[in-house]
């Protein structure tokens, strides 16, 4: 009982997660373990320009960053992003393409801790998964080290 | 920002590896702060890699397939990049067939490795599907003129 109401009090006000981490809202974050963010994708964004004009889909790579983002989040459990930084990852895969109009539903949780912790990251739209990402590996920048 | 991450390609071998630039710069507006200054997203750096291995399909294809990331098997990002850095881009092709192709490669700053790419699958799909394949030839042609 006592372990999951100390991280409530612990984890920061969810609006305020959501600002510092650049996401567009934070629906969960229990700091150190995992966490869950929504990101919308606006027919406005100006990426779909370019990728594609006959037929608009976010990037796969910015999918990316923003679990990286939320990563970091949930390992700083304080919105200071710039502790971490990404070092890799391993066996992403993209099942369906993020188009215009999708709210994109983000969820990350710890796997394993120490100098570089190891994140699993799943984003799904209307509930239907979209991209995993078998590991996320962080690495603390100089900011992060001693803190 | 227009999403180009190629600015040139120097170098290509029909069917096995291309090598691009991407030259960075303060003025762009992907850069994030970090204890030691700004740096690129290091998800960006991978999207070097995957857009020069479609500029490699589309040159071997004579622009008729070009490639979408379906996924990646390993990247690591031992460094950071860096405004005003120059990206050395080089993807060479493990495997492919009409429908897919695996690339890895590596990304280089004046000879530092700041990304190494293991298995990167893509599938091959019609370049028209994606923008108008005079377009998508003419950017083509501008990125192996080096106007000398």
């Amino acid at each position: 009982m006592t372990t999951p109401l100390l991280d409530e009090t612990r984890a920061m006000d969810l609006a305020a997660a959501a600002a510092a981490s650049g996401l567009d809202t934070v629906v969960s974050l229990r700091p150190g373990v995992a966490g869950v963010a929504t990101r919308n994708v606006p027919a406005t964004s100006a990426v779909f320009a370019t990728h594609f004009p006959r037929f608009p889909v976010v990037p796969g790579v910015l999918i990316i960053d923003d679990l990286a983002r939320l990563g970091a989040l949930v390992l700083t459990g304080d919105g200071r992003l710039d502790r971490w930084r990404l070092a890799g990852v391993t066996r992403v895969r993209f099942r369906h393409f993020v188009r215009p109009g999708d709210v994109a539903e983000l969820s990350v949780e710890v796997r394993s801790g120490g100098d570089e912790p190891v994140l699993r990251g799943d984003v799904r739209v209307g509930g239907s998964p979209v991209t995993t990402v078998g590991s996320l590996v962080m690495r603390a920048t100089a900011a992060g080290a001693g803190v | 920002m227009l999403f180009h991450l190629t600015d040139r390609i120097t170098g290509y071998e029909p069917g096995r590896s291309i090598r691009a630039r991407k030259v960075t710069s303060r003025t762009e507006p992907y850069w994030r702060e970090t204890p030691d200054g700004p740096a690129m997203p290091a998800p960006l750096i991978l999207e070097t890699l995957c857009q020069a291995g479609a500029w490699l399909v589309m040159l071997d294809t004579d622009v008729r397939r070009r490639a979408a990331l379906l996924s990646v098997a390993d990247v690591r990002f031992p460094g950071s990049v860096r405004p005003g850095d120059v990206l050395d881009v080089i993807a060479h092709v493990e495997s492919a067939s009409e429908e897919r192709a695996v690339m890895s490669g590596a990304v280089e700053v004046g000879g530092r490795t700041v990304m190494e790419a293991a298995d990167v699958m893509c599938a091959l799909i019609d370049t028209a599907e994606l923008d108008d394949p005079e377009t998508t030839r003419r950017q083509l042609a501008a990125l192996r003129d080096t106007g000398r």
